[in-house]
């Protein structure tokens, strides 16, 4: 029981150290992260710039913070909507059960057999080349892994006794949907919360390495790891700073979301 | 048996639509996307009417849901069409393609699965103390590396600095076995790492569960040795779980390894669909992705008629 | 269809692969690796292809005319060539003792089948539309009077008939016997006169051709397509390796052995290691931005003309190509022999003009959406250059960036307000200057649209006289420069790295590795 703490612990302050830099950087980085100076290209890291300069001359700790908001950002929301769009349809899918349930899980099968990638491309070009395209791609591509671990709960707590009493007091179908099933799958979708914005991360820095994520000049830390392969041998830290900084957050992330489980998860509270 | 067979053809039978769904869904799609083959083919030197007469000879000026009903016409009765980019007919090349994929894919998650099981049940065992910490610290670590980033560091150590393994190509198995692992190791091992991560905290949490349930403590009571607990009765009700795990992961993986492929400039089947999407080969992204999705409901199904074979409690139900 | 024999040639390959793979231990020394980025499309001169296509196919045919290092033209397969007073008759007398790889003697009525498939429509070729009807030359006539002389018969003169024969993207017009062609006349491979032939194509792996054990040398100096092509290796392996870091790990690692195209940014990096030598030479490509000249904002000249004010050309050639070029603000790339002193100016950065021109056109700070890709490298970071040095003077520039596929749509409809874009190489002033000339309505992807200038080009390419054209290319040097619808930035180099063993390999400016007469040094 010593460690459950640590991990929360070692967890948080990981993530408030990178939401701290992704927070500053919205007021307040060291050079403008889009500043150009060809003069002082792939420079090494130095007092004046602590982590170097990329290949425009571009201070990295500043496009490292800015990166963090984006990444965050898009983190943040790709999981807001798989989160949103998962739950409504599996509490739909769960609850209904019959024809709707069996037609969701059809086109959730489809999106789960459906790589990523084209969907991102796909989605990206017809939401114009911004971050609300790979968030849209993503957030639906990981809604039904949401839509099936809530469908479960639910089909497990719709036989339960408070749920059947409260139909049997005459409480509507959503009211008793919203208050009395739905709480029962916040701790799972807590946890897989978690686990979701480790591979969102993960996600985004593997399109941008392909081509296909959010476009640059805006700086996100898969699109300047993409970048720094270009200078591996000549600049090795414009890649080290962006990979230890994913690493970074994935570690907390998880830490952090082991931490949740072990509180949450009611198979664990039984003893 | 019949009733599994029966169980067999209904799964098969609800994939169904769901593979129309991804049929349609690809087809309207990859058009959707701005960009034309006959253009990338022409180049920039192209007149209007060069690239119109091109689409035309590509049947790409008919309205595409005629496009849609031919297409599947043709897949219906096997043919998915030739690449426009060289005129190869996809499903060969696909086939050709997937072995790549297939085998690292295969030998990684394998290998993986190895390591995670020891690693996890060990951790599980140990809970809290410094081996557990150890294992855990390790396995979220490697769960924490972008895949593409570790490939890259062990190419420019091994390949490059050391020398010890070739940095580009491709030999198949057929050809020269020997020659061929050590073009396929570095891709192997890399992926191997990454997923050793994921299984191992599987197979860890799951064992956790399993050694607080009561007939464990039962067994301990009996005298049972720790070792045979763990074996008989832990290890068998603990993979069942990362069973389905290695199912996802399979499934997710044999797509493609679009990331690893580039980085070790493997033929595989996640280059070639990435490479069809830039040069709009249509034919190419649509098989290959009914083909992934096909690969992804088969491999579910053989997850889950081989569930019963390590979770007893489903067996009894 | 015409791909069943694709097919059927893949499913052979793959059979001769596997029987072969037990002699390929004993060819290693000498099969040399070259990358390619890409697979090619089909082995098919000048049609269904790509650069890499190009690349790979002008090892195996030859035409009647070639390449030389400069980019002039010079025989090939022809001895002599003899155009008659009025410009319109072109006699070739094909060299003595000419044979295909396959042994079969070449004469003037494969020269004639071959040129009959060229021109059929369904064929497809590249330039079918250059060599007929409305292109550059109208071929009425082509006539064998013997074995061994060819009579081509033009509607009117043209100074660019040779030129287009030559040219790499119509597959220099080779010359191929007629077993390239199956019984129902569908393309198999290619059986030309070239020093290499077809050995294996590996879809996605790699294309390895053999030396063509009956290739007849010309003798003269290899320059270009021509001269002694001489294979002095016993294979060349073009390797599909699409990662552009990947290939240079290759190159360290000796995994592969020539990369005809390095990046102008690996260059102070590669010439450091001791194990590769580089050779570069200046391209005739061309790198420039684009605008929209009816885009509601980019309509008014006075706009144009602060953005190319607002620059510094040199300092963003200097950054894009790492030093290894220099700025060049015409269309008419700088290796050419037309580029003169009116080509060769580069306008200086005047920010204070550029904010006054501003001002005079009612500008202030409407957003320019601006394309580009990262798909070519220096388009990218020319937009991100543009957008920082635009910004001084005030202008509002939006980076938007998209895949390749999707510029080139946007560049083909002229569907943008600017963009970064990249030409293939021009080797013709007159070509240079149409490719970005044309009107609007009819051809959407051309930036400048001026009868005046269209009227001046055509008649470019009716004259032969060089001091002439140079009067009229300076003519239109000075028009274009006063419309701005484009800034070039510069032509490029040709950067080619090999292993410090490989001998006799050398650069040029078209840019494609050509592995005739190149060897390893003795002793590997």
């Amino acid at each position: 029981m010593i460690r459950q703490p640590a991990n929360m612990i070692i967890g948080s302050i990981l993530l408030i150290f990178i939401g701290g830099m992704a927070l500053l950087a919205l007021i307040w980085t060291p050079y403008d992260p889009a500043a150009i100076k060809l003069v002082a290209r792939l420079k090494p890291p130095s007092p004046d710039y602590w982590l170097g300069t990329d290949e425009f001359g571009r201070d990295v700790v500043s496009r490292l913070m800015a990166g963090a908001s984006q990444s965050m950002i898009v983190a943040v929301l790709t999981v807001a909507l798989a989160i949103t769009v998962g739950t409504i349809t599996g509490l739909i899918a769960g609850y209904t059960r019959g024809l709707v349930d069996r037609i969701l899980m059809v086109f959730s099968d489809a999106l789960l057999a459906f790589p990523g990638t084209l969907l991102a491309l796909g989605l990206m070009v017809i939401s114009g080349p911004n971050k609300y395209g790979i968030i849209l791609a993503l957030g639906i591509a990981y809604s039904p892994s949401v839509l099936r671990v809530v469908r479960a709960s639910v089909l497990s707590a719709r036989e339960r006794e408070y749920v059947e009493a409260s139909r049997v007091i005459g409480n509507s179908e959503a009211a008793t949907m919203f208050f009395h099933v739905l709480p029962n799958c916040i701790a799972p979708i807590v946890v897989l919360a978690t686990s979701m914005f480790g591979w969102v991360v993960l996600a985004e820095s593997g399109l941008s390495f392909l081509g296909l994520g959010v476009p640059p000049p805006a700086p996100t830390w898969g699109n300047m790891l993409s970048a720094a392969r270009t200078y591996i041998e000549k600049a090795p830290w414009l890649g080290l700073a962006p990979g230890i900084c994913i690493s970074m957050t994935l570690l907390g992330i998880n830490l952090l979301g082991d931490a949740l489980r072990d509180r949450f998860d009611p198979r664990m509270e039984q003893r | 048996m019949h009733a599994l067979s029966k169980y067999i053809a209904k799964r098969l039978l609800w994939t169904l639509p769901t593979l129309l769904i991804v049929a349609v869904m690809v087809f309207f799609l990859v058009r959707m996307i701005p960009g034309d083959p006959a253009q990338l083919i022409l180049g920039d030197g192209a007149s209007p009417e060069e690239v119109a007469s091109l689409r035309t000879d590509l049947g790409l000026d008919q309205p595409v849901p005629v496009q849609f009903v031919y297409w599947l016409g043709n897949v219906i009765q096997g043919d998915l069409g030739q690449s426009i980019s060289n005129g190869a007919a996809v499903l060969p090349l696909m086939l050709d393609r997937f072995q790549v994929s297939a085998t690292i894919v295969l030998v990684a998650v394998g290998l993986a699965t190895l390591i995670a099981i020891p690693a996890g049940l060990i951790a599980a065992w140990r809970q809290n103390d410094h081996v557990d910490i150890a294992v855990v610290a390790v396995s979220t670590l490697l769960m924490s590396v972008p895949s593409f980033w570790l490939g890259l560091v062990l190419l420019l150590a091994f390949g490059l600095k050391l020398g010890w393994l070739p940095v580009v190509g491709f030999v198949p198995f057929t050809e020269n076995p020997w020659t061929a692992i050590t073009y396929v190791i570095l891709p192997v091992v890399t992926l191997m790492l990454i997923e050793v991560g994921v299984l191992t905290r599987m197979m860890r949490a799951s064992a956790i569960e399993i050694l607080r349930l009561e007939y464990v403590m039962h067994a301990r009571a009996k005298g049972l040795s720790e070792r045979k607990v763990l074996l008989r009765h832990v290890l068998p009700n603990a993979f069942a779980p990362t069973w389905t795990m290695i199912g996802l992961v399979l499934g997710g993986l044999l797509g493609g390894i679009a990331v690893l492929e580039t980085v070790f400039t493997l033929p595989g089947l996640g280059r070639l669909l990435v490479d069809a999407i830039f040069a709009r080969d249509y034919p190419v992204v649509q098989g290959c992705l009914l083909f992934t999705a096909v690969i992804y409901v088969i491999v579910n199904l053989i997850v889950d008629l081989c569930y019963p074979l390590f979770d007893p409690r489903v067996t009894a139900s | 269809m015409k791909y069943a024999n694709l097919l059927r040639m893949t499913a052979t390959t793959a059979l001769l692969a596997t029987a072969a793979a037990e002699t390929s231990v004993a060819q290693e020394t000498s099969t040399m690796r070259v990358r390619i980025n890409a697979d090619i499309r089909s082995t098919d001169p000048g049609v269904n292809r790509d650069a890499n296509s190009d690349a790979v196919v002008l090892h195996m045919v030859e035409g009647l005319v070639g390449y030389r290092d400069d980019a002039s033209v010079a025989p090939l397969l022809a001895k002599s060539i003899d155009m008659s007073a009025d410009g319109k008759t072109y006699t070739f007398k094909l060299r003595d003792g000419l044979k295909f790889s396959n042994g079969e003697p070449l004469t003037s009525a494969d020269v004639l089948s071959s040129w009959q498939r060229y021109t059929d429509p369904k064929t497809a070729w590249r330039c079918l539309k250059d060599v007929t009807g409305s292109g550059v030359a109208n071929v009425t006539n082509v006539a064998a009077p013997d074995a061994s002389t060819v009579v081509f018969t033009l509607e009117k003169p043209t100074a660019l008939f040779l030129a287009t024969l030559a040219r790499t993207d119509c597959g220099g017009t080779g010359i191929y016997h007629k077993s390239s062609l199956d019984a129902e006349g569908k393309w198999v491979k290619p059986i030309g006169t070239g020093p290499f032939m077809l050995q294996e194509w590996r879809s996605g792996q790699y294309v390895q051709l053999a030396a063509n054990p009956n290739y007849i040398s010309p003798g003269g100096e290899r320059t270009g397509y021509v001269g002694d092509k001489t294979p002095k290796i016993d294979a060349v392996r073009f390797m599909i390796v699409p990662d552009d870091a990947a290939a240079k790990a290759a190159l360290y690692s000796g995994d592969i052995d020539v990369i005809a195209d390095v990046n102008n940014a690996d260059i102070e990096e590669l010439t450091g290691n001791e194990q590769i030598k580089v050779d570069k030479t200046a391209a005739m490509g061309l790198t420039a931005l684009l605008f929209q000249t009816r885009d509601p904002l980019l309509k008014d000249v006075r706009i144009r003309k602060a953005v190319l004010l607002s620059l510094d050309l040199p300092q963003i050639a200097e950054a894009l190509t790492n030093g290894q070029a220099p700025a060049s603000a015409s269309v008419v790339p700088g290796p050419s022999p037309y580029s003169g002193a009116a080509q060769k100016e580069v306008p200086a950065r005047n920010v204070e003009e550029a904010k006054k021109l501003l001002a005079d056109a009612g500008y202030n700070g409407q957003p320019i959406k601006w394309l580009t890709t990262k798909h070519y490298p220096s388009l990218f970071d020319a937009a991100v250059l543009v957008q920082a040095m635009a910004q001084e003077a005030g202008i509002n520039i939006e980076v938007e960036t998209l895949d390749w596929a999707t510029l080139l749509d946007r560049y083909t409809t002229g569907n943008y307000s600017a963009m970064s874009f990249t030409y293939s190489a021009r080797l013709d002033p007159s070509l240079s200057y149409d490719m970005v000339s044309g009107n609007k309505d009819k051809s959407p992807n051309k930036v400048w649209d001026n009868p005046e200038g269209l009227e001046l080009i055509a008649e470019s390419t009716t004259i032969t006289d060089q001091a002439q054209r140079q009067a009229i290319f300076d003519k239109l040097e000075g028009m274009i420069r006063e419309d701005v619808p484009l800034i070039p930035l510069y032509s490029g180099t040709r950067i080619g790295a090999v292993r410090s063993n490989v001998e006799g390999y050398k650069t040029w400016p078209v840019g494609y590795a050509r592995m005739w007469g190149v060897s390893f040094a003795p002793g590997n």
